[in-house]
């Protein structure tokens, strides 16, 4: 099973140095996430150390240690968002999936999250699903926005 | 009899619902759907155009009822004639809205690889003094003189050299990178090839953001559509260009960081001298500038630099891409010659404030940017009026903030902001943000002390002095002139 996650790197990121960021991204474009059992064995797989691996992991936001839910829900907080009052977009969230952010819900269905902008500013506020960009989001709309995914 | 219609496929249009048009109006026997690049009048998506007698009409926020009236030619606005657009001087974006993204034959008819044709009809010290007499220069923010970066790369003894876009458009509030990388990226390969050719780098990368998925696909088949048209190989030297994605992380932009990100590692900031230009990726001689830079030098090669020397203001020539977002009526993209003051392009283009909302304040340059009252809208839009006013333009970014906003909790998001980001590397913006923070954590709780102002400013001055980076450096700037500017707000809590 572990060495089934490090066939998921490429070659071309198998380098000397090899490229430890690529490498993570590479097992989490396969499980959606990055197990923490991954950063021995790529230490090792990749001749480096376990510390060069846990702070590469440890660094970047976009790596995800935890399974997310089904849907990954991400409401932006830039600055155009922030001043279109995209906090009671995450107000109006939080409250129809009770749940806060960083959370999932019981069900598994989504993980309530936010992101620093996404350049979809000249149609604020956003709110992101899985990779769905949604502008001109109100609170009212949330719960036709959630609907149709399950 | 079929019509064809353009939809933008932009993240925007599509997020402004431009694709239920598209699927609503597929099938249907009457309609030739082309998705094409966005025009950035953002507003007024999602937008649906066609042929007319003299250039396209428009149908703006169109909704699905509308397709009759579009096929029957009823109502629809000539482009010319939409003053947001109009009233442009655009270099850049001439052609966006016009045609399909990855279609080579569309960019070749709108006079794609002329700039290159034209650098390789020069020698490499020609495209540098060619970008010299343009005094392009770079647009990412720091706008330092691009044919100076260029000219010591060159001048390095020859070898493995890499050409590398920052595609890490993370500031918010700007969006100009991710409309070239969706909407022409052929025009962003084609500035890196001239690039390429001028140091003699026979490498690339473009590091794009992970927040950009449709940017990141889209430039990657781009460049496989190049290569299998022969374009990466010029001269018999084939140039290999590489689509690498991040992770998330602000300070990346940060041109050290970003090379340490792509290396593999955190994305901690190196101390500079070495510039890039001389040890950069993997300790090699590289250009690192951003996408809208890339994008600009082949209309320089193209049409000359004294050409595009020719707009703008004496130390800023060419044009400014600036980006309307927040609570303004018309937010989208607006290129314009350097020097318009503030006020016109709030009223010009983004046409005041949004329906109901009243102005209180302006951020231009992104979260490191100043923030301006409406008493100091009469600033020009350029490098030295800003560097006077102590203030940057950074990559372009104008978001307007209305009179409900709480400046306190605004400065509070912005050191956050920073405490978040920051890559640790010295301890200016690793500690002082978080101090920072906690500063304003507690004015905002009403539990703020006497001479908490005095020490948010001394606080202020040394992350300005002593940080290694201008994520540190700058990110005092929006919250001391949200202090100077709104003083009572602080005061009185």
């Amino acid at each position: 099973m572990r060495q089934a996650k490090l066939n998921l790197v490429p070659h071309r990121w198998r380098t000397s140095p090899p490229n430890i960021l690529q490498s993570l991204l590479a097992v989490q474009a396969h499980l959606g996430y990055v197990p923490t059992d991954v950063a021995p064995e790529m230490a090792r797989a990749l001749q480096v150390t376990e510390a060069d691996v846990a702070g590469v992991l440890s660094f970047y936001p976009d790596l995800h240690l935890r399974q997310a839910g089904r849907h990954r829900v991400r409401v932006c907080v830039g600055e155009s968002c922030v001043a279109n009052h995209g906090s009671r977009v995450l107000t109006a969230l939080a409250e129809e999936l009770r749940i806060g952010l960083g959370a999932t819900t019981p069900d598994k269905r989504f993980t309530l999250e936010r992101v620093y902008c996404v350049g979809n500013c000249a149609v604020s506020p956003t709110v992101v699903i899985d990779d769905q960009v949604h502008g001109r989001v109100t609170p009212s709309d949330i719960p036709t926005l959630l609907s149709p995914y399950k | 009899m079929t019509t064809r219609l353009y939809i933008s496929n932009d993240t925007s249009a599509r997020a402004a619902r431009a694709d239920r048009l598209a699927e609503a109006w597929e099938g249907d026997a009457r309609v030739e759907l082309v998705r094409t690049s966005s025009r950035g009048a953002f507003f007024l998506e999602p937008l649906v155009e066609r042929e007319g007698p003299e250039g396209r009409l428009a149908w703006p926020l169109a909704r699905r009822e509308d397709l009759t009236r579009i096929l029957a030619g009823e109502g629809g606005v000539a482009i010319g004639k939409i003053p947001f657009l109009a009233q442009q001087h655009r270099i850049t974006f001439a052609d966006f809205g016009q045609a399909a993204p990855l279609s080579l034959a569309d960019f070749r008819a709108h006079g794609g690889w002329s700039g290159l044709h034209r650098a390789l009809s020069l020698d490499p010290q020609e495209i540098i003094d060619e970008l010299n007499i343009s005094r392009l220069r770079g647009r990412g923010g720091a706008a330092f003189p691009v044919w100076r970066k260029w000219q010591v790369a060159k001048d390095q003894p020859s070898g493995v050299k890499y050409v590398v876009a920052n595609a890490d458009e993370g500031d918010a509030g700007t969006y100009c990178d991710r409309m070239i990388m969706e909407g022409e990226p052929f025009r962003l390969i084609e500035g890196m090839l001239i690039c390429g050719r001028a140091i003699g780098a026979d490498l690339g990368y473009v590091y794009c953001r992970h927040e950009y998925p449709t940017a990141f696909h889209t430039i990657r088949e781009a460049v496989a559509l190049a290569q299998a048209a022969g374009m990466l190989d010029q001269d018999g030297r084939h140039f290999q260009l590489d689509i690498v994605q991040g992770a998330g992380s602000y300070v990346c932009g940060e041109e050290t960081a970003l090379l340490e990100s792509l290396e593999g590692r955190r994305g901690e900031v190196r101390a500079k001298p070495p510039y890039p230009a001389i040890a950069g990726l993997n300790c090699r001689p590289t250009i690192v500038s951003n996408v809208l830079t890339f994008a600009t030098v082949p209309s320089i090669l193209a049409k000359g630099g004294e050409w595009y020397a020719a707009h703008g203001t004496e130390t800023s020539r060419g044009t400014v891409v600036l980006q309307l977002g927040g609570r303004v009526k018309q937010p989208g993209l607006v290129e314009i010659p350097f020097g318009a003051t503030l006020e016109e392009v709030l009223h010009r283009f983004g046409g005041g404030m949004a329906p109901g909302a009243r102005f209180k304040a302006i951020q231009v340059g992104g979260p490191l940017g100043s923030l301006f009252s409406e008493s100091h809208l009469g600033i020009r839009l350029c490098y030295e009026a800003f560097a006077d006013a102590g203030a940057i333009l950074g990559h372009g970014g104008i978001v307007v903030y209305d009179e409900e906003t709480d400046m306190v909790e605004l400065a509070r998001h912005y050191m956050a902001f920073v405490a978040d980001e920051s890559c640790g590397k010295c301890t200016p913006c690793r500690i002082g943000s978080v101090r920072g923070r906690e500063i304003l954590e507690r004015i905002q709780t009403g539990q703020g002390r006497a001479g908490d102002l005095v020490l948010l400013r001394d606080l202020g001055e040394t992350m300005k002095a002593t940080s290694l980076c201008a994520l540190g450096g700058r990110a005092p700037y929006p919250v001391l002139t949200a202090i100077e500017q709104f003083p009572n707000e602080f005061r009185k809590k």
